[in-house]
């Protein structure tokens, strides 16, 4: 009797099948196992000044659509993405300021409301035309700063009226305590911005005249002596009305990368409508949370696996033999 | 077959590898004998009942696991009670001069301006009733949808958080009201609906803005409130002006007429202080105590516990029919013949 069991103890398949047996019975013992995963806290402000409306994008099937619309299906593609319990508050900037529309609301539980508010953000909301993208994303990091989050600051860079040829106000704060990322919104190449009446409906598009195409406060530019008619008292910034392309817009991605670079964050070119994950979970802080790791499918299928190689192996051993020498009989482990 | 229908898996890729539980059919489990005759044996039913008995085990516990493998569950129902609540949509003033207190100052050391009054207590009246659902609307030169109609407190807790932020420039209403109307959504008409306007001003309603908002009132007949944060000195809805008596003179007054001529129950409560606006809410929680079909979410019950033990049922006579294994010859390594007892020997005829 005892020496069949103890060859029986030897066999490989035996202990195959023991071991597997020993692996499901961990699955109702130890079924999950907390880890810490990490999460984000993230404020995303959304630009919905004139610019955001130019369709210099595609939807999947061709038709354009417009800067906003494609912004607005890139966070919703992200909120889905995050790992729950990370945490999104939304605000929008127009003007010179953010608006805050919620404080932070987690992404998982909560994520109906959340998707609707995205879903609702409308160029209708702004209050005020002008679009003074410096002033408006240092106070994006002042108000995520004060929300202890990161931030996320989604706009086209196109500020309107045109900066000074000085530059605006630098940035006061101190370059990295905020993290986060500047997402460039709009295509490489210039297009039209659509013009809407007081009642929201399209009329057509900014012509050049429509539109300020320079700045004339403040020391007048470095080349305006050469300018036609440039009279030092009377005609400081030349006789002439000033040309340029501010009525078109484009990505304007080295004023962008020049503001994320003075107050320390990343930047990213939004290339369609997804794709923000990747350069936000790297931007943002990590913020490790308790998570719980399921360890059943593990177990699972490392059970599976030798009990499949219980039936599966010594048939190819076989085989795999039989090809080699002549017939032989099974050896006995 | 309802039952049969709520089955679900998460992984359901998994169980294209079901067929391998099929395994057990083609191979055997127990070790393979030579015996120079199969005949030498007789055919008995005790082998054949083992035979097959460790054949569907292995069946079961293959199956079993790839199951469970697949995360099988029983999905969960949402089912529709009936509770205490409304669905309340509020519109919320977010013009500059939200930012002062009921004084008309800047706030300073205890004061409390009248948006951070107003976001402390309606924080306090969302999550007070469990079934209530709330959307939220802020307005000042334009409406903003801040939160969508839901029954997540907490999102609507965050929303109402920012209410005490610095507001923006004018108060108008009109598209405010434009905005939060529309929240309600189609749905049951029965359920007790709510405009709570929150403002400390009022604006003149465009005459080519009355009659849509009228008809949009008309249709949908909420319950509205008008939470008026009147700042001292500031004229009182029923102040009449001492001059011409036209909305640009009195927008309070005769932004309350129209709500009066809207046909639909209204109550506007004017709040001087923190105090009163606790009072005007309780009693507009007091007066909103209609029944509202609520959903609840049964959640789904994971099975996969219950794959594993049928796994493991399976793998336990596998097991045990490893360990009860003999072979004909015997245990030494020369093929010297040596009687196995009986009950193992019978194994021996799933050999070969």
């Amino acid at each position: 009797m005892n020496r069949f069991l103890t060859r029986n103890f030897r066999d490989r398949r035996l202990q195959a099948l023991a071991a597997a047996l020993l692996l499901l019975a961990m699955t109702f013992v130890v079924s999950t196992v907390t880890l810490t995963r990490n999460m984000v806290d993230v404020l995303a402000v959304v630009d919905i000044t004139g610019s955001m409306n130019v369709r210099d994008y595609k939807r999947p099937d061709g038709t354009p659509t417009s800067r906003l619309e494609t912004a607005k299906a890139a966070l919703r593609d992200l909120v889905t993405r995050l790992p729950c319990g990370s945490r999104l508050a939304l605000g929008i900037f127009t003007e010179r300021r953010p608006f805050l529309l919620f404080t932070p609301i987690e992404v998982c539980r909560d994520f109906s409301p959340l998707d609707g508010a995205l879903d609702a953000l409308d160029w209708r909301m702004a209050w005020e035309g002008d679009s003074r993208i410096s002033a408006g994303f240092y106070r994006a990091i002042e108000m995520a700063a004060g929300l202890g989050t990161d931030l996320i600051f989604i706009s086209d860079g196109h500020e309107a009226p045109p900066p000074p040829s000085t530059g605006g106000a630098g940035f006061e704060g101190k370059p990295g305590a905020v993290r986060g990322l500047i997402v460039g919104a709009g295509g490489y190449g210039l297009s039209q911005i659509p013009k809407f009446d007081d009642r929201g409906r399209e009329t057509g598009f900014y012509g050049e005249t429509d539109v300020q195409q320079e700045n004339r406060f403040g020391p007048p530019p470095a080349d305006a002596e050469s300018r036609p008619g440039y009279e030092p008292r009377n005609a400081p910034f030349g006789a002439t009305a000033a040309h340029g392309t501010e009525h078109l817009s484009s990505v304007r991605e080295p004023y962008l990368r020049k503001l994320a670079g003075e107050t320390g964050l990343a930047y990213a070119h939004l290339e369609g409508p997804g794709g923000l994950f990747a350069p936000v979970m790297q931007a943002a802080t990590p913020r490790p949370m308790p998570g719980s790791f399921d360890l059943r499918p593990l177990l699972g299928s490392a059970a599976l696996a030798l009990l499949l190689a219980v039936y599966a192996v010594p048939p190819l051993r076989a085989r795999l033999r039989r090809r080699g020498t002549p017939a032989q009989r099974w050896k006995k482990a | 077959m309802t039952l049969l229908s709520r089955l679900g898996a998460t992984l359901p890729q998994i169980l294209w590898l079901l067929p391998l539980a099929l395994l057990p059919l083609v191979v055997s489990s127990q070790r393979r004998t030579l015996v120079s005759a199969i005949a030498a044996a007789p055919a008995d039913a005790l082998s054949r009942t083992i035979g097959w008995a460790l054949r569907l085990a292995g069946i079961v516990a293959i199956g079993g696991l790839i199951l469970a493998l697949s995360g099988p569950y029983r999905s969960g129902e949402t089912i529709t009670r009936t509770g205490i609540g409304a669905q309340i949509s509020m519109l919320i003033d977010r013009s500059g001069s939200m930012n002062e207190t009921f004084a008309g100052k800047q706030p300073s050391g205890a004061e409390e301006s009248k948006a951070a009054a107003s976001r402390r207590l309606l924080a306090d009246f969302v999550g007070s009733r469990a079934h209530d659902q709330f959307a939220v609307t802020a307005f000042s030169t334009s409406p903003m949808l801040v939160v969508p109609m839901t029954d997540r407190h907490d999102a609507v807790r965050a929303a109402i958080a920012a209410i005490d932020r610095p507001g923006l420039d004018y108060t108008n209403v009109a598209r405010g009201l434009g905005m939060a109307l529309p929240q309600f959504g189609a749905g049951a008409a029965q359920v007790s609906r709510v405009v709570l306007l929150v403002s400390d001003g009022a604006a003149v309603i465009d005459p080519k803005i009355q009659g849509p908002l009228r008809a949009e009132f008309a249709k949908i007949h909420p319950n509205l409130y008008w939470l008026f944060l009147r700042t001292k000195g500031s004229p009182s809805i029923y102040d009449k002006p001492a001059g011409e008596d036209t909305p640009q003179a009195a927008p309070e007054r005769h932004l309350d007429l129209f709500f009066k001529s809207l046909g639909v129950p209204y109550r506007a409560f004017e709040a001087e202080g923190p105090e009163q606006v606790a009072e005007a809410i309780r009693q507009i929680e007091s007066l909103e105590r209609d029944p509202i079909p609520y959903t609840e979410q049964r959640p789904r019950r994971d099975l996969t516990p219950w794959a594993y033990a049928l796994a493991m049922a399976g793998l336990l006579v596998l097991v045990a029919g490893k360990l009860l294994e003999a072979d004909l010859q015997g245990g030494s390594r020369a093929a010297a013949g040596r009687t196995a007892p009986d009950d193992a020997a019978d194994e021996r005829r799933l050999a070969a």
